[in-house]
């Protein structure tokens, strides 16, 4: 059978972008070990054939696994959990207590996060992931935004082993591949307005932030925004969520920030950015634009669920120039 | 009706989510193909127990839950062209069936939860039947055994427990995955009674549907029924076939 597994162009989603990276630093380290919570995937058929030592599939039970990954972590195992979002809320007690707690590191990979699995319904389809796992303490929340940004991810977290939350995106915005090749660090400018563009009439200083999927609709919406309207915004990718990377200087400049996200506006992504701004002491006009606060039961895919639920590319764009027309 | 009548209705049914299922490629064609002998003896086979209109079926798997459609709409709970909106933003019907829809019942979709769901409406309507419907790679959630022990505690012999046991998880065979036999063992360690029969063979389902007992009905399919180069192949789990010659092959073998 021909190995497609070494040629990183052919990854064309993250879930086999870092399952598949994790097996050459694995073919290296038989210390390095893969839980499969009853999750297939095509760069997992590699690890089942070559390095059967280094994978483990436990059937459909968190709750055990998350044990287990503590157990074989605290014996020096390098351990990364592959499973879908969704079932997090599941384990989260296990990961509380015998990872957070016991201080016993592992990755949680954690794919298809948000509406991802759309239309398979909100059991699914995680919109309040991020609100209930930044409460962890220590915990680490990366979202990267591409294909790029996760492998070197990969590396990130084999040579800094500590309890990771990844989520992994089911789709991405290839753009991003080659938009954003340093993201794993934190909060990084994915597209300058005012600072990097000759500046219009306007005077606005506004800022965009988002991270993964959304990512991709905010980038539309910042052509949209420069080719349309007489304002000019920056837009940013905030790949790391935990340890929350904003400090004083992150939003210098800027008078507006807008906070897109992919969850409900319990707790995530805009109050993780609302949070950092008061702990640097800092004072910004800032507008959420999330999910409603239900769970979705609704048919279509992904794009039809964001775009029906206020999270669409002209929605957005709207909500934008309503927020940065203010006074 | 005889088995050979209860067996055309399966082979329709069949027909029908396979239509359905394959029209957008959305959800779980594999393992919604063998649950259907066990609906069917239930819905139609007059000598049963099973009454659908004082009885309540719920789905643990509810990624197999779409095999109750086709018979929810031949009993009038919804009109027949919602089978070809499945999934469809203009449908009523979802990749995991939930109360929304006329006859289902509980949110579907998180595997291990039907069980106490289902253990709290037996308790609270004990003068009503709940059929469960599990799959077998449902069993290795913790939860269910946490239940079983609630249902033995509280005497719930009105909740009759199918396993639909076609034996394959979505990357392989159970037994070779992470072992779950002797699993009518285990059950009887835990409610005292269960049995393992062939969950294709009408005269099986007939003679346990219309007793009593035993509680937990193992029932032995097969993942993909009906479908020849679908039947027992663990990797058709999250995968519809497509292409015409795929299509033509599964409703030619279901016809």
């Amino acid at each position: 059978m021909e190995n497609n597994w070494n040629r990183p162009s052919d990854y064309t989603n993250q879930r086999d972008a870092f399952i598949g990276n994790l097996f050459k630093i694995a073919q290296k380290d038989k210390d390095v070990i893969l839980i499969s919570i009853d999750m297939g995937a095509a760069a997992l058929d590699q690890w089942r054939e070559e390095l059967p030592d280094q994978f483990i599939w436990t059937g459909i039970s968190e709750q055990h696994s998350i044990n287990l990954a503590a157990g074989l972590a605290a014996c020096g195992k390098k351990v990364y959990v592959y499973f879908m979002a969704a079932w997090s809320a599941r384990c989260f007690e296990q990961i509380r207590y015998s990872c957070a707690m016991a201080d016993n590191p592992i990755t949680l990979l954690a794919n298809g996060v948000a509406l991802g699995y759309a239309p398979a319904g909100p059991a699914h389809e995680t919109n309040d992931d991020i609100a209930y796992m930044r409460s962890l303490l220590g915990i680490e929340i990366n979202c990267p935004a591409s294909v790029t940004a996760t492998e070197k991810l990969v590396e990130e977290s084999y040579n800094n082993q500590r309890l990771r939350y990844v989520r992994l995106e089911r789709h991405y915005d290839q753009r991003f591949d080659a938009l954003d090749k340093t993201n794993t660090t934190g909060i990084s400018t994915v597209k300058g307005g005012l600072f990097n563009n000759a500046l219009k009439s306007d005077k606005t200083k506004s800022v965009i932030v988002s991270y993964g999927y959304m990512l991709g609709r905010c980038l539309d919406t910042w052509i949209k925004i420069m080719d349309d309207s007489n304002h000019e915004v920056t837009l940013m990718n905030m790949s790391v969520l935990k340890p929350n990377p904003i400090t004083a200087k992150t939003f210098e400049g800027y008078d507006k920030i807008i906070c897109v996200e992919e969850q409900t506006a319990s707790g995530g992504f805009g109050s993780i950015v609302l949070e950092g701004l008061s702990d640097a002491g800092v004072k910004k006009d800032l507008l959420r634009i999330t999910l409603p606060e239900r769970y979705i039961f609704e048919n279509g895919d992904r794009n039809y669920r964001l775009n029906n639920n206020g999270l669409s590319v002209d929605s957005i764009y709207n909500k934008v120039l309503d927020f940065v027309n203010e006074d | 009706m005889t088995n050979s009548e209860l067996e055309k209705i399966a082979k329709s049914v069949r027909k029908a989510i396979f239509t359905f299922k394959t029209m957008d490629g959305i959800g779980h064609l594999h393992s919604s193909l063998s649950p259907v002998d066990i609906l069917v003896s239930l819905f139609y086979d007059k000598k049963t127990k099973f009454n659908h209109e004082e009885d309540l079926v719920i789905f643990g798997k509810a990624h197999g839950s779409p095999s109750i459609y086709p018979i929810l709409a031949d009993f009038g709970y919804f009109p027949k062209d919602e089978l070809e909106k499945y999934c469809r933003p203009e449908g009523i019907l979802r990749l995991h069936s939930d109360s929304s829809i006329p006859g289902c019942h509980f949110v579907g979709g998180s595997l291990g939860n039907g069980i106490g769901y289902a253990s709290g409406v037996a308790l609270a309507n004990r003068d009503k039947n709940i059929y469960l419907i599990m799959g077998d790679a449902e069993l290795y959630e913790g939860s269910v055994w946490e239940s079983l022990m609630f249902i033995n505690h509280h005497n719930l012999k009105n909740l009759r427990i199918i396993v639909d046991r076609n034996g394959l998880g979505t990357i392989g065979d159970t037994e070779k995955m992470l072992k779950l036999n002797p699993l009518d063992d285990k059950f009887k360690s835990f409610v005292g009674e269960a049995e393992c029969i062939d969950g294709h063979d009408y005269t099986e389902l007939r003679r346990v549907f219309s007793a009593d007992s035993p509680q937990v009905v193992i029932a032995n399919t097969i993942k993909g029924k009906g479908v020849s180069y679908m039947e027992g192949k663990w990797k058709y789990h999250t995968i519809v076939p497509k292409g015409e010659e795929l299509i033509k092959q599964g409703l030619e073998d279901l016809s």
